[in-house]
């Protein structure tokens, strides 16, 4: 118990400097992103003063206390107003978010959980088998399916499966003609438009489980308890799992914790290849529109993202733990 | 027909990439049901991989290359997995070295016992727990550590709980590879009990792997000893004791002997103290010339998480280091001894009290200060694997102090560090100072670390374990070089030790230490030969004594 | 005790033969080549390596043409003329290809090196840290560590519009130190505590003689790896940038091929070496410097480190 209010402590604490991070960012930087985006919004019309007092919170004008700025910032984070975009005018940034994040938390939650459930499957098998093909095939293709950039799996996948055979659609999240509800055929013509990038994210992100897997297990299969298990003649499924597997878990629960940021990175170029109405695609856009509020509204949502996932991470680690109970 | 028969066994190590060594070379013996059989050798002597071969848990690099091995009349390489895996049950069993990592940190000691009854299906559901808390009550441990995990309890249940698990198979065979090994002297010695009456009651067949042959010699009514994979030996223990056959027997006897004896004698340590080697290269300075004094020293830890309560390692220890003494500081891991060593070295500050060294005040030294300390106060330090820097060689590692502290540089620095090898006995000295440490036996890697201790030139030596280690054949060396640097550079010698037997060898006086306090001090001899505490008794009581059980049991003998 | 001449030409004492600065690091860096080389993985990724720095090295000698001239035939395929056929706005793509190797091979080397540099500068100081101060080092490394990365990295190059590669490799660079430093401060931390950087201690060294030449050189495996681990990424990193086209899209890169490539619709016109190749390429560099870090490994094992024999 102690250990999960330390961790939710901790959460906190990082959510607060992801927070002043995205406050800092855009005051670092060269120029006046701030007066940028109030002239690239006054070309829609008249700016409305709450709008530009708004912009300026967010992204800083030369006025006032930094103090001042900073928690007029930190009360519009809370009440989540972060202005309007100017790519999708008249729209809030806080719609336009809404609308991308329940696409890429779907696809991309449930496909890195997948991948990781998968790979450590097979990295498991690996370090089993270790010396068979059943060891090889999978360590040699992981180590270089996990050098593969994201968006060139992509590309790849939308040239041949999608252009040259035509069996899956190659760009985004429903057919054009469908309007989003929860019926069974739009789930199940948006589940059929999620197959690539899906794809893709495992693919490119099994290699990287599957190594981290084998290597620490491989460690395990070393230790004394898992001799002394097979000394008393457990069924080699339970010596596998319940001993070598189980220990190794843990690392590389905290290895996936470490690297989601770098999946999530890479899933953004891939909804980018794949025109998925989900936070990358947002993000490439304000990027090239240098739509600067939509841009850092949408960096602090996939930090807060990550950031929780990593805090459900350690939950977990801690009910897998009993040495944290202590 | 015995229980186990092995002929020509031998087992073979191949690691990748390296020359393949025979661990285990042509074997040959017979276990009659029922006997308890101690094997007996050195480090590298092969003496695990054959208990590894003999319950078939060898894996590679390490490959049974021929012979056979008959288990109550089946050919136990003949079995397959799953033949192999319904045999553990009632067949042979294991209990591993350092029973501390033996159980899975994340399963509890019901968890262990609910999977070995699941696999083999020998104890109904409903009587699961019964029959465990049973197990655990043999091995003297209650139900209640069912609940808990390993990380919960000491080394010494960790190691009871293994027991357990493996009397809980029910086997005709039980091999224990070093099962005390990393534990305590005093809980090794409850420890070994446990499993002498256990063998005793039950009845089953044992081997007991060890390097100490005083432990197997105590516990066993048959000894095989190992030396570089060839069983020299395999005699009544009685006959070992009596009337060693080889000369490898020999040595290993050799070094045990019961320190409460009026004189105590090793093979190269004789007991007056009388040089073992012809004098050395002498040094300008005379003897040491300053004591060391300790008063009323504490070293509080805290707690290893905020709310744990603070730690107390030494608690109002006070003591003279006189010039040119040899004082032995003498207790069980924990006991404070080696948090002294850190305090008198001016590594880690005592919490209070004062430590003085001539007009140094230790305990107020800045770390930029130490530099002086450690002109005059040096260390030999417990492992030498980990005390040499692998990457420099041996030349590197004694010519920085010869510069640092004596200021000779250059050649000048090199004959000194040549000089400091002839001194430790590493000859011939222009080779030895070209090795890296890998390159180099573990006694060798101790005598450079002594050298570099003695290159400031320094009036104390404090040794942590210098021994503790090494294989007990290279121990002496090492300890007779140790008494002799003391006598040709009257240097002052703070000996750190749990073993009594070296401490009366190498040192005039003796402090015992318990839970951080000093119980007993005075002179060595006197106060291993007449202990008056009684934590210092108990100490004495738990060293293996063979001369005391072959005395004891009188003329017949063997009975265990 | 007697004063000695000031330099004694004894015979029965030779000087000690030189095996200090420059000499000795270049046999240490034998040797560790030679361990990693023995690696079979190691092995393939050096060769490919090596492939990849030579042709980055003699690009104008390899390719046919400029990698900017435009006036070839546009949308072309394979010709004897053009191996790998043309882009769509007319250059040759097999010397953009070539030329390409320059831009990843640079931000690898140059942008893992400065990270590693920034990992080992901070890694060393932390494993000295001991109070709260830790603590705050710790709480930045972590945060560095779970921020997305490369979502970071696009939103610093958005701000430093079409900054170049100074601007990736420096992106890269913020966003890549946390892993290695936490690596090597664990790895400082548990040899400190070492007898031997003890004994160091009584020996009378220096705190920086004891970093430096006792903690330090005992890193090298892990230095080398955090190194080739950071090169990786960076590799990656800059192709998703210039892919977005978020580097300079007029460098010719890798990812900016592929920027081009997507741009003008290579997939429609057919054109699947424009996206299949620079991929390739990516890729291919990166798996060569995973798998030379699987030889890496075999460093840190002291044993495997042989001298001339006994």
């Amino acid at each position: 118990m102690r250990y999960i209010l330390r961790k939710f402590g901790l959460l906190l604490l990082t959510l607060w400097a992801a927070v002043t991070l995205n406050y800092a960012l855009p005051r670092l930087m060269p120029g006046s992103p701030a007066d940028a985006a109030v002239a690239k919004l006054s070309q829609n019309g008249p700016v409305a003063p709450s709008t530009r007092a708004a912009i300026e919170a967010q992204l800083g004008v030369p006025t006032g206390s930094w103090w001042h700025q900073y928690t007029q910032y930190l009360d519009n984070v809370v009440h989540l107003r972060f202005g309007v975009s100017y790519t999708f005018f008249p729209q809030s940034v806080s719609s336009m978010v809404g609308q991308a994040l329940p696409w890429t938390l779907v696809m991309v939650g449930l496909v890195t959980v997948l991948a990781f459930v998968v790979g450590s499957l097979i990295g498991v098998a690996a370090a089993w088998r270790r010396g068979t093909w059943l060891d090889s095939l999978p360590t040699l293709s992981g180590a270089f399916l996990a050098a593969f950039p994201y968006f060139w799996t992509a590309l790849l996948l939308v040239f041949f499966v999608g252009y040259v055979f035509g069996w899956f659609p190659t760009s985004g999240a429903y057919s054009a003609d469908a309007v989003p509800n929860l019926s069974f055929g739009f789930v199940g013509d948006s589940l059929y438009h999620a197959v690539l990038p899906a794809l893709t994210i495992l693919i490119t992100s099994l290699g990287g489980w599957i190594l981290g897997m084998r290597n620490t297990m491989i460690g395990t299969i070393g230790e004394d308890y898992v001799t002394f298990a097979e000394a008393n003649g457990l069924r080699g499924r339970t010596v596998a799992l319940r001993y070598a597997a189980r220990n190794a878990l843990l690392p590389n629960l905290t290895g996936f914790g470490m690297a989601l940021g770098g999946v999530v990175g890479g899933s953004l170029l891939v909804e980018q290849v794949f025109n998925y109405p989900g936070v990358g695609h947002l993000l490439y856009s304000a990027v090239t529109n240098h739509d600067y509020p939509l841009m850092q509204a949408l960096f602090l949502m996939i930090t807060v993202c990550v950031l929780v996932a990593n805090f459900i991470v350690d939950v977990l680690y801690g009910v897998l733990d009993p040495r944290t109970r202590r | 027909m015995s229980l186990l028969d092995v002929k020509n066994l031998s087992v073979v190590y191949e690691p990748r990439g390296a020359e393949p060594t025979m661990a285990v070379k042509d074997a040959s013996f017979r276990i009659e049901e029922g006997e308890f059989v101690g094997l007996v050798g050195e480090s590298g002597s092969g003496k695990s991989t054959l208990g590894f071969a003999l319950t078939r848990l060898a894996k590679p690099p390490a490959r049974i290359a021929g012979g056979r091995i008959l288990f109550d009349g089946t050919d136990v390489a003949a079995l397959d997995s799953e033949q192999l895996r319904r045999q553990r049950h009632g067949g042979f069993a294991m209990v591993l070295q350092s029973g501390m990592n033996a159980l899975n940190p994340v399963r509890t000691v019901g968890h262990h016992f609910a999977d070995i009854f699941a696999a083999h299906g020998h104890v109904p559901r409903q009587r699961r727990r019964s029959r465990a808390v049973e197990l655990l009550e043999k091995v003297e441990l209650t139900g209640a550590v069912l609940d808990r995990y390993p990380g919960e309890l000491s080394g010494g249940m960790r190691q009871r709980v293994s027991i357990a698990l493996a009397l809980s198979l029910e086997p005709r065979l039980m091999v224990f590879d070093e099962p005390t090994t990393a534990l305590d002297v005093m809980v090794q010695h409850a420890v070994m009990r446990t499993i002498r009456e256990l063998q005793e009651r039950e009845g089953f067949t044992a081997v007991l792997i060890s390097h100490d042959l005083g432990v197997v010699l105590e516990s066993t009514a048959r000894v095989m000893v190992m030396k570089d994979g060839v069983i020299v030996e395999d005699a009544p223990s009685r006959e070992i004791f009596e009337r060693p056959q080889h000369a490898y027997t020999r040595t290993l006897l050799g070094h045990y002997a019961d320190p409460r004896a009026e004189v105590v004698e090793l093979p190269g340590l004789p007991a007056d103290g009388r040089r073992t080697a012809p004098a050395g290269g002498g040094r300008g300075r005379a003897a040491a010339q300053a004591a060391i004094v300790v008063e009323d020293v504490s070293r509080v830890y805290p707690g290893r998480r905020r709310g744990d309560t603070p730690v107390a390692a030494v608690r109002e220890v006070s003591f003279r280091l006189e010039p040119g003494q040899s004082m032995a500081l003498v207790g069980q891991s924990g006991s404070g001894k080696s948090t002294l060593a850190k305090l008198i070295t001016g590594v880690e500050q005592p919490s209070s009290g004062t430590i003085s060294f001539g007009d140094l005040r230790v305990d107020r030294l800045r770390r930029r200060k130490l530099h002086k300390l450690h002109a005059d106060v040096q260390m030999v330090f417990q492992d030498p694997y980990a005390a040499l820097n692998p990457l420099h060689t041996v030349e590197y590692a004694l010519t920085r102090p010869v510069v640092n502290f004596t200021g000779r540089s250059g050649a000048d620095a090199r004959r000194r560090v040549l000089e400091l090898l002839e001194i430790v006995g590493l000859t011939p000295v222009e080779q030895f100072a070209a090795r890296l440490p890998h390159e180099l036996s573990g006694g060798q890697r101790q005598r450079v670390v002594i050298a570099r201790a003695l290159a400031a030139d320094p009036q104390v030596l404090i040794a942590d374990e210098p021994v503790s280690m090494l294989d007990v054949s290279l121990r002496a060396g090492v300890l007779a070089l140790l008494r002799d640097l003391r006598e040709d550079f009257g240097v002052s010698l703070l000996y750190i030790t749990h073993d009594l037997l070296s401490a009366r060898m190498v040192t005039d006086r003796i402090m015992v230490l318990h839970e951080g306090r000093v119980v007993e001090s005075g002179p060595t001899a006197q106060v291993l030969r007449f202990p008056e505490h009684d934590y210092t008794t108990r100490l004495l009581d738990s060293l293996p004594q063979p001369a005391r059980r072959f005395a004891a049991a009188g003329s017949d003998g063997d009975a265990a | 005790m007697t004063s000695l001449p000031a330099n004694p030409p004894s015979p029965t004492v030779p000087a000690a033969p030189v095996r200090t600065g420059a000499l000795r690091a270049l046999q240490v860096f034998g040797r560790s080549f030679g361990t990693v080389w023995s690696n079979g993985k190691a092995r393939v990724g050096l060769v490919i390596l090596a492939v990849f720095v030579l042709v980055a090295i003699f690009a104008p000698v390899l390719a046919p043409y400029s990698p900017h001239a435009n006036d070839f035939t546009p949308d072309a395929g394979g010709s004897s003329a053009h191996l790998l056929g043309t882009t769509g706005a007319g250059e040759d793509v097999l010397s953009q290809l070539l030329y390409g190797a320059r831009v990843s091979i640079v931000v690898g080397f140059v942008a893992g090196g400065l990270s590693t540099l920034v990992a080992v500068a901070v890694g060393l100081s932390w494993g000295y840290l001991r109070n709260w101060l830790g603590e705050v080092v710790n709480f930045v490394v972590n945060l560095f560590l779970v921020v997305p990365g490369l979502p970071l990295m696009i939103i610093i190059a958005a701000y430093l519009q079409n900054g170049g590669l100074p601007v990736i490799v420096l992106v890269v660079v913020i966003t890549g130190w946390a892993w290695g430093a936490r690596v090597l401060r664990a790895q400082t931390q548990s040899l400190r505590s070492r007898d031997f950087v003890t004994a160091a201690l009584f020996s009378g060294e220096s705190a920086s003689r004891v970093v430096f030449r006792e903690i330090l050189p005992n890193m090298t495996s892990m230095i080398a790896g955090s190194f080739f681990g950071a090169a990786t990424a960076a590799v990656l990193a800059e192709s998703g940038l210039s892919f977005l086209g978020l580097g300079d899209p007029f460098t010719v890169s890798w990812g900016s091929m592929l920027y081009w490539a997507q741009n003008s619709n290579a997939l429609l016109t057919g054109q699947w070496v424009l996206l299949f190749a620079p991929g390739l390429c990516v890729a291919l560099l990166a798996t060569a410097m995973t798998l030379v870090n699987f030889g890496v490994d075999g460093l840190s094992n002291p044993r495997l480190r042989e001298g001339n024999g006994r």
